[in-house]
């Protein structure tokens, strides 16, 4: 156990540091490195719980999709970083006093008076074969069948809402159709070499000094 | 886990929605451009069965199916009808819009029925995640309509504020609902209900998860205050796009209010009660006097929204029978009076111009005096002169309010909506007694017609014999 | 339970080794003479025009987050795949409604042409 404890405290306090960097970075792009770290720590303490499934997709889908995307999105804007913080300097006060309150409001619910070991005993541990993505299917396409076709219509909804605002196309944009390429056939559409006779070279009627040396070479 | 496929009986109208949606959107893609029209008929004629169909499966005891994530009940029908009546309306409303400036694209009948299918399963919902999943279906459907004219950089900011407050509204519903589920151990409301009747208000995690609860709906109704998108987002968005957003989603957070505060909190009547008294007095205030320097007939229809807010609220917090039944015939008749007020500042607009100043109704007598009777109609019901459905709304709101003894709420409720009644009636002084800066008649499309005849038939008879739909509202909770 | 992760760690650690050690490598064996016009910023012989940071074009977006919700549906994959023989039929309907809805979305983003670069 005290191992476990030992890690649980490095990652949280990991997991603090780098949501406090996202926060004061200056640089957007640093400020999503560090929610790279604070979800991969996020991430390690779902681990701890033995939560091993959703960890892996919280790496998967936040890590892997969401802050590439968060990434596009910040080089897309092309953010003033001086305009940035003198708004993050101005509103500096009024965010302290919102997070002071949430804090203490987190304090205040969740702790070991509310939510305790004595209200929430440790879970028997499960054998070594115990496979949490089993039983976290099981119940998902069984009990929540229903939310979870409710998903599919919101991922829907993404993919039509995505495409309206976004898909613009170009018609004046110049480029090569690679299915359209390859049906090129000999004969009409390829380029031809054709053979034209020489012409006899004409003799300017009245060549100039310089042209007639050229000419002559 | 053996499962019953008769199950699935209650839920038809919501498949129904969603094969709808996904055959327009497949149709359109092979659509030409001049034939865009089907994509109408085939959203309009298809609503009028998912209608039919909700009636059909409607009706009897409440049903609890989906291991405990569904619920049917008689409100739910009552509710779903009057969603899919008032979303059909805007349809047909926008018709001529939509076709005059390119915006006649499957993508509008598919985010909107979206929409619409977000509504059916908040107003269904039995468990915390079928609600908030319900819920987002909606916002995000609504968030995308918002921005709809791409090229338009006031919808663009539009849809941005509504985006951020809106996702910051969710984010504190969920933070609530996150400790509820703590709290009581449970995702369905039943259950819930059971833990919070069982723990009282001595836990401190029930209390704190309330509050952002009602945050949340706050946010969701656009109540004061938590009111700041409401109007920008109806000043930058299209017009069929307002009337939407304006109309439908309002008997939505009615249901998602209820549900969470009624069956899943119903025991902790007492605290939240105090929370609504304070949200419904300011939203009264805020709403109906900031109306009245509104320039633009949008923002001013966007803060009369705030005020009606404030009387659903009213209803809601009597916590009796009555006043639920109050709340709901005043959700459903409000959305009827919003779906008729924006439906005809739709009509109005024409190609390169979108009608949203107050003097662009100036003289709406003599250019079409059957839109400018409409107009005076909805202005009046709003304003709850009798013998509109407005009044009728208003007076059962206040009736439920003293019956439990809060008479100086409804003294307050009566002093605001007199104050409102000046901006109301001074549309209508400018329809009928100002001079009109342009003399050209109005072209109306006859199903446009045919809706505006309809709604404003209805606020009329309705106000005259509000039994028809008042039955069917008490009998929801009796 | 952390047993079960030993592998993993040995794992990770050689990764670390090797990734870190041929950078380390480099590091101590390369031979480094810096001088200011090998540090300046090249580009073609000119002094550098503006900064390296351009806007992006908004298709990228498109891709990515088309990209995002077809990787978020694969991994709702994961556990139905894991758990499909103790879902019967009710279960293996369910993914494949799930997979219909996003069909849909599939052959309208392929025949509006959001999949085609331009």
């Amino acid at each position: 156990m005290g191992f476990e404890k030992f890690l649980f405290y490095v990652l949280a306090a990991t997991l603090i540091a780098a949501a406090g960097m996202v926060v004061t970075r200056r640089n957007p792009v640093h400020a999503v490195l560090f929610l790279v770290v604070a979800f991969f720590s996020s991430a390690m303490l779902w681990m701890l719980l033995e939560a091993e499934f959703l960890a892996i997709s919280l790496v998967l889908v936040y890590v892997g999709a969401v802050l590439v995307l968060f990434l596009f999105v910040i080089m897309m804007l092309d953010v003033d970083i001086a305009t940035l913080k003198a708004q993050f300097i101005r509103h500096l006060p009024l965010a302290l006093v919102v997070g002071v309150i949430m804090l203490v409001e987190i304090f205040l619910v969740v702790g070991p008076g509310n939510f305790g070991g004595e209200s929430f005993p440790n879970p028997a541990p499960q054998g070594p074969d115990y496979n949490n993505t089993r039983e976290l299917g099981l119940l998902l396409y069984s009990s929540y069948l229903y939310p979870f076709e409710i998903a599919a219509v919101i991922l829907l909804v993404a993919i039509v809402a995505a495409i309206r605002l976004t898909l613009r196309h170009r018609p004046d944009t110049k480029y090569l159709d690679p299915s359209k390429q390859v049906y090129v056939r000999k004969g009409p559409d390829r380029v031809q070499l054709i053979r034209v006779p020489p012409e006899p070279r004409r003799v300017p009627p009245t060549a100039t000094p310089t042209s007639g040396v050229e000419d002559e070479a | 886990m053996t499962f019953d496929y008769a199950h699935l009986l209650p839920i038809v109208p919501e498949i129904a929605v969603l094969v709808l949606a996904s055959i327009l959107l497949l149709v359109d893609l092979w659509l030409k451009d001049e034939d865009k029209g089907t994509n109408h008929l085939i959203a309009v004629f298809g609503l009028l069965v998912v209608i039919g169909l909700t009636g059909v499966v409607g009706g009897g005891e409440r049903e609890i199916v989906l291991s405990g994530s569904y619920i049917r009940d008689p409100m739910s029908d009552v509710l779903k009808i009057a969603v899919l009546v008032v979303s059909l309306l805007s349809f047909v409303y926008s018709r001529d819009y939509l076709r005059d400036r390119g915006l006649w694209v499957g993508e509008f009948y598919v985010l909107t029925l979206c929409a619409v299918l977000g509504m059916m399963v908040m107003i269904s919902a039995n468990s915390f995640l079928t609600l908030y999943l319900g819920l987002e279906l909606l916002a995000l459907s609504l968030y995308a309509l918002v921005a709809f004219e791409r090229d338009n950089p006031s919808g663009a900011e539009a849809a941005m504020k509504y985006f951020v407050l809106g996702a910051l509204g969710s984010g504190l519903l969920l933070y609530g609902l996150s400790m509820l589920y703590g709290a009581s151990g449970s995702l369905e409301l039943g259950a819930v209900a059971r833990a919070v009747a069982w723990q009282g208000a001595d836990n401190q995690v029930l209390v704190f998860g309330l509050v952002f609860v009602v945050i949340g709906i706050g946010f969701k109704f656009g109540a004061v205050p938590f009111h700041m998108w409401v109007p920008d987002t109806y000043q930058g968005a299209p017009n069929p796009v307002v009337l939407f957003l304006g109309s439908a989603p309002k008997i939505a957070a009615f249901a998602l209010a209820f549900r969470l505060l009624v069956d899943g909190l119903g025991q902790l009547h007492a605290d939240w009660q105090g929370m609504l008294v304070i949200l419904s007095v300011i939203s009264l205030a805020v709403g109906n006097i900031v109306a009245i320097a509104q320039t633009n007939i949008k923002r001013m229809l966007a803060y009369s929204t705030i005020s009606h807010v404030g009387f659903i609220f009213l209803g809601l917090l009597a916590g009796t029978t009555e006043g639920f039944a109050a709340a709901m015939f005043y959700a459903i008749v409000y959305a009827l009076m919003a779906a008729g007020g924006f439906g005809l500042l739709v009509m109005m607009s024409r190609q390169g111009h979108e009608v949203e100043r107050l003097e662009d109704l100036k003289g709406l007598n003599e250019r079409d005096s059957w839109q400018a009777a409409m107009m005076a109609l909805v202005m009046f019901s709003m304003a709850g002169v009798p013998p509109t459905v407005g009044f009728m709304a208003k007076l059962l709101v206040l009736d439920a309010v003293i019956s439990i003894g809060l008479w100086w709420l409804a003294l307050i409720a009566v002093f605001f909506s007199v104050i409102g009644a000046f901006y109301y009636l001074r549309v209508v002084k400018i329809i009928y007694f100002d001079k009109p800066e342009v003399i050209e008649p109005l072209v109306v499309g006859s199903g446009a017609r045919v809706a505006l005849s309809v709604t404003g038939l209805a606020i009329l008879l309705l106000g005259l014999f509000p039994a028809a739909l008042l039955t069917y509202c008490q009998a929801a909770f009796a | 339970m952390l047993d079960n992760y030993l592998p993993i760690l040995i794992f990770m650690i050689i990764g670390l080794l090797v990734g870190g050690g041929a950078m380390v490598a480099g590091f101590v064996l390369g031979e480094r003479r810096p001088d200011h016009q090998k540090n300046s910023p090249y580009e073609c012989g000119f002094e550098a025009f503006e900064t390296a940071r351009l806007k992006f074009d908004v298709r990228y977006y498109l891709v990515a987050i088309l990209f995002i919700i077809f990787d978020l549906e694969i991994a709702f994959l994961f556990p139905w795949a894991v758990a499909l023989d103790g879902l019967g039929m009710v279960g293996f309907l369910a993914m494949v409604i799930f997979l219909a809805i996003l069909v849909v979305g599939f052959v309208y983003e392929w025949k509006k042409g959001a999949l085609e670069w331009e």
